[in-house]
């Protein structure tokens, strides 16, 4: 059977309080938090405490660091976030902060492995997520497991001096792309 | 006064009149949040009790800069609804608006067409804000025609976002950026 936290090149697994200090300088790095809402310096202290209240996994916080299945190496994070029970939905949030790991498909098998544990384990009906227009990499990556913009939120961020718009993106059950062997 | 311009007050319109609110409206409040024919288009599912609704018109500091009002009318006084500009952001100037005009007997009378106008006037003016966003179910279309009469462009539609009568129910992210307000 296929390990519900692998795909084919990452693992999904908890959070550690020794992540703290690569979560720190990704974080803190404006070429990773170019397309994230976050735009002021984060502390120790700050992601210390981000750790803390995501180091429990469960269906309310499925918040997961992401390492590399070759050398089981942290190089990010994702989750499903705001899930509601009634509507079976969930909210997804991804950074791979490790930059020099960017555009090698660690996304992609990273994306596919959280839709696959959201809707086969999670019993989840949606995925919804949402992306800076200007984030092309990221909406290729989306688009490429199955994800449908449904909608763009104008001027709806304000960063680097003006306003941009986001992306509402959805995936629903049984549209996930290429998760099978 | 010549070349004096009578100001509006911004926290009237022409049939509504938006007030802070009171412990003391926590009696219609929890009528309005308990008729189905009212919250079957909100996000809310349960029933609600008279404790839940005290702390419902208490400022909530979940919610960051948020402001609510009750709607009432100009001309009796009489209380009939409630809306709020919510998870408001400083930095991208945007607010989350909802609204229910929880006096049915009042429906289709212009209230609700005026409380949002009239609460999108104090966003723009009175807060500043350049963006005012709100979800509405796809299948709402008294709501949906009066968003749309007052400026709310459709933007977006979450499929099967919803589950509730046994359904999924898609719904609409409408949006209003500074300056597309429609006056009446
Ligand atoms: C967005 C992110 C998750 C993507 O992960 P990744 O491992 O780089 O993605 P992959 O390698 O699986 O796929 C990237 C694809 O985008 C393509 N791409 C890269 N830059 C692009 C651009 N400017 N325009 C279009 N496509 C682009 C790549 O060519 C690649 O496609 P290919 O495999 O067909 O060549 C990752 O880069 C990241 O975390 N970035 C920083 C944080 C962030 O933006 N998170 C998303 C917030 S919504
Ligand atoms: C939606 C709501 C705020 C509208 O307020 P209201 O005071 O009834 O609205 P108004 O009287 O200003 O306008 C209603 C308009 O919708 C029209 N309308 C009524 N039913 C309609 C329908 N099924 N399809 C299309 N239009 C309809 C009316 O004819 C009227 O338009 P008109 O003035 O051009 O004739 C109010 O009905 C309400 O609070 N409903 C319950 C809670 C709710 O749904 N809130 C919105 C959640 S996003």
């Amino acid at each position: 059977m296929q390990s519900p936290y692998e795909g084919r090149l990452i693992r999904l697994r908890a959070r550690e309080r020794e992540d703290e200090a690569l979560l720190y300088q990704w974080f803190n790095d404006p070429e990773v938090t170019e397309f994230l809402s976050m735009r002021y310096p984060l502390s120790h202290a700050q992601e210390r405490a981000f750790i803390e209240s995501a180091s429990e996994i469960s269906y309310g916080k499925a918040s997961f660091a992401v390492e590399t299945l070759a050398d089981s190496r942290l190089i990010g994070g994702v989750g499903l976030e705001r899930t509601s029970p009634e509507n079976r939905s969930a909210v997804l949030g991804i950074a791979l902060g490790d930059k020099t790991y960017w555009d090698s498909g660690y996304g992609t098998d990273t994306m596919r492995a959280i839709c696959r544990f959201g809707f086969e384990m999670m019993n989840l009906h949606r995925i919804e997520l949402e992306v800076f227009e200007e984030n092309r990499r990221a909406i290729a990556v989306y688009e490429r497991v199955g994800f449908a913009v449904e909608g763009c939120r104008r001027d709806a961020q304000f960063k680097f001096g003006r306003y941009t718009n986001s992306l509402v993106m959805g995936l629903l059950e049984g549209e996930l792309i290429g998760h099978k062997e | 006064m010549e070349g004096v311009k009578p100001m509006r007050a911004p926290f009237e319109g022409k049939l509504v009149r938006l007030r802070a609110r009171e412990p003391e409206d926590e009696p219609y409040h929890n009528q309005w949040f308990n008729a189905w024919d009212v919250v079957r288009y909100l996000g809310r599912r349960y029933p609600i009790s008279h404790a839940q609704s005290r702390k419902m018109l208490e400022p909530d500091p979940r919610y960051g800069w948020s402001i609510g009002f009750i709607i009432e009318t100009l001309l009796e006084g009489d209380p009939i609804g409630q809306v709020f500009l919510g998870s408001a952001s400083a930095e991208d100037r945007s607010a989350e608006l909802g609204i229910s005009i929880g006096d049915k007997s009042r429906w289709d009378g212009g209230y609700g067409t005026d409380a949002m106008r009239t609460v999108c006037r104090f966003g723009f003016d009175m807060m500043h804000l350049h963006r005012i966003e709100l979800g509405v179910y796809a299948d709402n279309e008294r709501a949906v025609h009066v968003y749309e009469r007052i400026g709310f462009r459709t933007e977006g539609r979450r499929r099967e976002m919803y589950f509730k009568e046994g359904v999924y129910h898609d719904t609409l992210i409408m949006g209003l950026l500074e300056g597309e307000l429609v006056d009446g």
